[in-house]
């Protein structure tokens, strides 16, 4: 009996994770395109832009901007796809991807950059933690240059 | 102790064969009961507060989707176990709960997996399938923090809760989770349409949200349940885990 408990409460947490994978996958936020939105907006879901969105635009996941669709404010994303215009700072924490038709008024800070041809871009681009090692080059000490001959004996 | 509440419809007797085979599995069962019939001016929320007084544990609503809204709009506030029984057409919502209509509802009502749904509060009423406001010139302001109006002016707003929400032509099919802290608008501007024309409406636009007013400058048509009213100006809240419900395995939330 103590078994087929455990089993059963095993069967429910897997069940309940199932439940919040497709929970978390299905809300989705829709701005169709001739909808107008005014204001703040955040979401815990994707976001799907297809009109206009005149304030800052925030959300942990997915954002996408359809192409014609415009957004007029700060963004803040986990990750974007942007087609259409945005006017104001973009923030995402993992991948942005700017398609053909994008245009971006305003810096951009993100991990990866995907960039199309024909994407317009107005501002500075940070991508955090660039690093390029300087090569160090010791002045006090002589370079010290050895002969090779061609048989590849040193002199 | 376990009380049934049978609709009205339910006198038909192309319903008695069913109601028997479902009175004796009950009784199977040792969960069979009392049974009060509700009647066209019945207040559920009295009904239901009487019948705790007189020591029931569990409300089982037998009847379909407009039984259950009738029932669970006045009655959402009362502190008790419901259960549903569907029989006969016009049930969806069971569907999404995981009860099968018929007879075999009667085994995920014993087997009592229960747990605690998500409901609907309009203008100081409670909502529990969805709630409708056909194509109006309206605004609306969602969690107190942005405002959401259409090119077009007119637009269409359908709340959904329980109740699926499936949108006229591409006959695609939202799935809604009743347990996700969240309440689901669909709004629908009209693209085109007119005094002799057919309204044309756009693809729906997708809002979760905890809070939502609905205005207007001129009163606007809403159907909460299969009741209709008209309103200037409404305030649609999420009343979280407000039911505590017995559902099937099935169940698609």
């Amino acid at each position: 009996m103590f078994k087929s408990n455990i089993d059963e409460h095993m069967e429910n947490s897997v069940l309940e994770k199932k439940h919040e994978e497709t929970m978390i996958d299905e809300v989705e936020t829709v701005v169709g395109p001739s909808v107008v939105v005014e204001g703040d907006f955040s979401s815990e879901g994707n976001i799907l832009v297809k009109g206009t969105v005149s304030g800052n635009v925030q959300t942990g996941r997915l954002l996408t901007v359809e192409s014609g669709a415009k957004i007029l404010a700060n963004v803040k994303a986990g990750d974007a796809l942007i087609s259409g215009e945005v006017k104001g700072n973009v923030r995402v924490a993992q991948k942005l991807e700017l398609t053909e038709t994008s245009k971006i008024l305003g810096d951009i800070n993100c991990k990866i950059l995907v960039v199309s041809a024909g994407a317009l871009i107005q501002g500075k681009i940070n991508m955090g933690n660039v690093e390029i090692e300087s090569v160090k080059t010791d002045k006090k000490r002589p370079m010290v240059r050895t002969k090779i001959k061609l048989g590849g004996e040193e002199e | 102790m376990y009380v049934y509440f049978y609709d009205n419809f339910l006198k038909h007797k192309r319903y008695e064969s069913v109601l028997k085979a479902m009175e004796t599995r009950l009784t199977d069962f040792g969960i069979a009961g009392k049974i009060i019939r509700l009647q066209n001016y019945s207040n559920p929320e009295i009904l239901v507060e009487d019948e705790i007084r007189k020591g029931a544990k569990n409300i089982v609503i037998v009847g379909n989707d407009e039984t259950f809204g009738q029932v669970l709009s006045r009655a959402a506030s009362c502190k008790i176990t419901f259960g549903f029984l569907p029989i006969g057409a016009n049930n969806n919502i069971s569907e999404v709960l995981g009860i099968p209509v018929g007879v075999d509802a009667c085994d995920v009502l014993a087997k009592r997996r229960k747990i605690k749904l998500d409901i609907g509060w309009v203008n100081n009423r409670y909502f529990i399938s969805s709630l409708h406001i056909p194509a109006s010139d309206i605004e609306i302001e969602y969690d107190e923090s942005f405002r959401v109006r259409s090119k077009s002016k007119k637009m269409e707003l359908v709340v959904c809760n329980l109740q699926p929400f499936v949108f006229d032509g591409k006959g695609q099919k939202y799935v809604i989770h009743p347990q996700d802290g969240k309440l689901e608008a669909f709004l629908r501007p009209v693209v085109r349409g007119g005094l002799f024309r057919k309204e044309i409406f756009e693809m729906p636009s997708i809002f979760p949200f905890e809070e939502m007013i609905v205005s207007s400058k001129n009163p606007f048509v809403v159907e909460t349940d299969g009741k209709t009213s008209k309103e200037v100006k409404i305030t649609i809240k999420l009343a979280k885990s407000r039911i505590d419900m017995i559902v099937g395995k099935e169940r698609k939330f």
